[in-house]
């Protein structure tokens, strides 16, 4: 192999070496720490918490609209499909049937102002 | 004779060059090129592709959403006046001193004209001020037994896995 070209060979393995270290350090060895994330990140039992949130409001005002604008924080699609998603979940994990009740309450509405909507 | 042709054919080089070919360049274009390696990949890792957080805690939210999540919190006190249940909320937001940011979120809500949002972060500052806040609870401190407690504990538990993170 000419000089020239088993140079620029070489470069370019340690070129791919230090990416590879370069892609180890990044996600393994300090990872980005600690980044500001979106409410969509939130894991399943703080959106529970969430929802069951919006279904006390809602329980107490009974303001619909209200309500799918609070759910709107969690940017999920489906607003029905973010409740029961909820409600499986607290069903699975045994919260108060009261609170049950609530999300289901508030499913009712979101479900009802769907279909209203043109 | 041939050794010898090649003796000075270095020796000529290094006439030339003022250098052996040998040290002509060394090896530091390997170095350079490993460290541009890592470079690339620290780039790519860091800002191009960066890791993407799954399951997060409200902890990690942007204080814009921390904010939207505050005042929900606020607003379900007033609706249902669980004092303990929102103090367990309020801790997931990790903030140093819950009284004062929930005071100081209701100075600005109050300035941008959101009179009802106000009057819920300072109704939930003042009770949890007068009322004596309760010591730290944190996902990890809360029992995971839901089920078995008087009154089952909405806030999340550590029976999920923590939080992962996916390149």
């Amino acid at each position: 192999m000419p000089h020239r070209i088993r140079r620029y060979f070489f470069f370019g393995m340690t070129i791919l070496a230090g990416i590879g270290l370069g892609i180890f350090i990044g996600y393994r060895v300090v990872p980005v720490q600690n980044p500001e994330t979106a409410p969509d990140t939130l894991r399943i039992d703080y959106k529970t918490d969430y929802v069951l949130m919006v279904a006390a409001i809602y329980h107490q005002d009974g303001n619909a609209p209200a309500a799918e604008v609070r759910l709107s924080f969690l940017g999920d699609a489906s607003h029905l499909k973010t409740i029961q998603t909820a409600i499986a979940y607290a069903q699975e994990r045994g919260y108060a049937p009261v609170d049950i009740q609530k999300m289901l309450d508030l499913a009712d509405a979101i479900q009802d102002l769907t279909k209203n909507e043109p | 004779m041939n050794h010898k042709g090649e003796a000075m054919s270095e020796e000529r080089y290094f006439l030339e060059n003022n250098t052996s070919p040998v040290k002509k360049g060394g090896y530091w274009y390997l170095v350079t090129g490993f460290f541009l390696g890592v470079v690339l990949g620290l780039i790519y890792t860091w800002w191009i592709n960066p890791m993407v957080y799954q399951t997060t805690d409200p902890a990690s939210l942007s204080d814009t959403y921390k904010d939207t999540y505050r005042s929900t919190i606020a607003q379900v006190y007033v609706a249902t006046g669980n004092l303990e249940r929102a103090q367990r909320r309020l801790n997931l937001l990790e903030d140093e001193n819950p009284v004062y940011v929930l005071g100081a979120q209701a100075q600005r809500a109050l300035a941008e004209g959101n009179a009802e949002e106000a009057r819920a972060l300072a109704l939930l500052a003042s009770d949890l001020q007068s009322n004596g806040q309760l010591p730290l609870v944190t996902a990890e401190t809360i029992s995971p037994d839901v089920s078995a407690s008087a009154t089952p504990r909405v806030v999340p538990t550590q029976t999920l896995p923590l939080a992962t993170s996916t390149p």
